[in-house]
Order: C-alpha cells, then sequence, then structure tokens
C-alpha cells in the first residue's frame, strides 16, 4: 500500500495518476472494491471515534490518499478537534504498515517512507 | 549539551516520538508538563499521554507558566510539551487581555535546557491557517510562530513529523 498524504489541492491525486491509476479506479471517500481511494479524511470526520474501524480495509488498498488536516489553529469545535486527531492517529497507522508514504507539497512528491517501484 | 525541537499538526505522532527520543538520552527524565487541566477533554488528554509515558522513566513536573523559575533536581533529559499550551498561558489573562509571551517562552526554555543539559521540545504548527480569526487569536498565531523560529535557532536539530515519521528540516536524525 502507497500512502500520499498533503493539504487540499496539493496534487495528490495527479500524482496516483503518474503511477498509472485512472480516474475509474478512485473512490471518493468510500470503500468498495477500486484500488486507490481518496478523501479518506472525510470518512474519519463522518465518525472520528470509529475511524479505527477503517484501517483494516484500507490496507488493502493499493493506494490512500489523505488530506493532511492537522495544522493550523486547534478549532473551537470539539467535533473538529477529534476529526483532526482521528486522521492524523490513522495516517500515523496507516504509515507505519505502508509500503511508500509520499508526502505531496505544491504539487511535489516526496518520498518520505520507503521506495517507489 | 542538546535540543531538539519537534513540530507537526495533531495527531501525527509528535508526542510519542518525542518519548522515543528521550529513552535514547541521559537520566534522570523530567516530562514539563504545560497543558493546565482545563474541562474533561484536556483531562482525557492528559490521561492518555500519563499512560503513553507509563513505565518510561518520566518524573513528571506540572509547570503551566514561568519555567524560568523553574528548578529542576538533577541534570538528565528534559522532555517540554508543549509550547503552543506555554505561550498561550504566558499570553493570556483570564479575562482575555494578552500580551508578548515571547521573552517569558525563550527565557524559560534557556533556564530548562541549561539546567538538564538535553531537552526535546514539543510545538505545534498553527501557522498554516487562515487569518478570520479575532485578534488575539491572530496575534497569537503570530507569536507563535516567531517562537518556534526562535527555537529552531537554539536547536540542534528540528524535525516535522508526518504520519509519525521524522522529517528533518535541521540537523541529523537521532533515530
Amino acid at each position: 500500500m502507497i500512502l500520499i498524504v498533503g493539504g487540499e489541492g496539493s496534487g495528490k491525486r495527479t500524482f496516483a495518476k503518474s503511477l498509472g491509476y485512472r480516474e475509474e479506479d478512485m473512490a471518493d471517500g468510500c470503500l468498495d472494491d477500486r484500488p486507490v481511494i481518496f478523501h479518506t479524511e472525510r470518512m474519519v470526520f463522518q465518525a472520528p471515534e470509529r475511524a479505527g474501524l477503517l484501517y483494516e480495509d484500507l490496507l488493502k488498498k493499493e493506494v490512500v490518499i489523505c488530506n493532511e488536516v492537522g495544522s493550523g489553529v486547534i478549532p473551537m469545535e470539539q467535533r473538529e478537534r477529534q476529526g483532526r486527531e482521528a486522521v492524523g492517529r490513522l495516517c500515523v497507522q496507516l504509515a507505519a504498515r505502508a509500503d511508500a508514504v509520499v508526502r505531496m507539497v505544491c504539487g511535489i512528491p516526496s518520498v518520505i517512507k520507503g521506495k517507489l517501484s | 549539551m542538546s535540543m531538539i525541537l519537534l513540530t507537526g499538526g495533531s495527531g501525527c505522532g509528535k508526542s510519542f516520538y518525542a518519548e522515543s527520543l528521550c529513552l535514547k538520552l541521559p537520566m534522570p527524565r523530567y516530562y514539563i508538563a504545560a497543558m493546565r487541566p482545563y474541562g474533561e477533554e484536556s483531562r482525557q488528554k492528559i490521561e492518555k499521554h500519563r499512560r503513553m509515558r507509563l513505565g518510561k522513566g518520566f518524573e513528571t513536573v506540572e509547570r503551566y507558566t514561568d519555567l524560568s523559575s523553574l528548578k529542576l533536581p538533577a541534570r538528565g533529559t528534559a522532555l517540554l510539551e508543549c509550547i503552543c499550551n506555554l505561550t498561550a498561558n504566558e499570553m493570556f489573562d483570564e479575562t482575555g487581555n494578552y500580551s508578548d509571551p515571547f521573552d517569558p517562552v525563550i527565557r524559560g526554555v534557556e533556564t530548562v535546557l541549561h539546567q538538564c543539559g538535553h531537552l526535546i521540545v514539543v510545538t505545534n504548527d498553527v501557522g498554516n491557517d487562515g487569518y478570520l480569526y479575532d485578534e488575539g487569536t491572530n496575534a497569537y498565531i503570530a507569536a507563535l510562530g516567531r517562537i518556534n523560529a526562535a527555537l529552531a535557532r537554539m536547536a540542534d536539530a528540528v524535525y516535522e513529523l508526518v504520519c509519525g515519521i521524522p522529517i528533518p528540516e535541521k540537523g541529523a536524525l537521532l533515530i
């Protein structure tokens, strides 16, 4: 599994396409049989307390794309704080098991764990 | 003497990595907690951090402001968590009035570093955000940015944690 993280609009899906995946290979925030999932953070925000339940299914994906949402001022809304924290924790767990972790900044990929084959 | 600054967003694995670094550095180990227990959520967070530190040989020192008057019993390694709380505590009073926290925070960190010899400092990245906040919050964002830059100048190494992975911004990786 390759984990691709980065801010909104940082080029994560464009990068996944450069690995050979097509638009129709990518599931938008839902678990199905497509090899790539994006907007993982949105699934977590729907139920932060159950984020751990997504872990095993996400490990089966070829590529998991997730927005980095933990920066900036700690939000006033408790639900938002929980969401940010849960997205962060899930990404730490996924990164620990991922074959490679790629972080996008301004459309530029940095491989911060493993190697892209 | 050595100092390492760790930054990164919520839930990025800063605390766990900070503790792992401390385990490589000389005993005794002090955990300087700057977070005021305020409300159920912060109590839960403190409890979670306590459980994570269990068995790692940390002595917890709760200190919400004025680190420059702190007296540690012996030299060793200190983990200070976190600068975002310390900055808010030094900056705002109970009525929401604020003053510049730069000097008290920086002097406090210098004091701890000189006493313990090895210091790991955890901060947060609040500047990557918008500016549609009230005046006090915007002043806080700016102050914490300046404080982080000053701490990075003092530090031998600065790492950003991303998904639990340390990315060196200054210096080499220790582990």
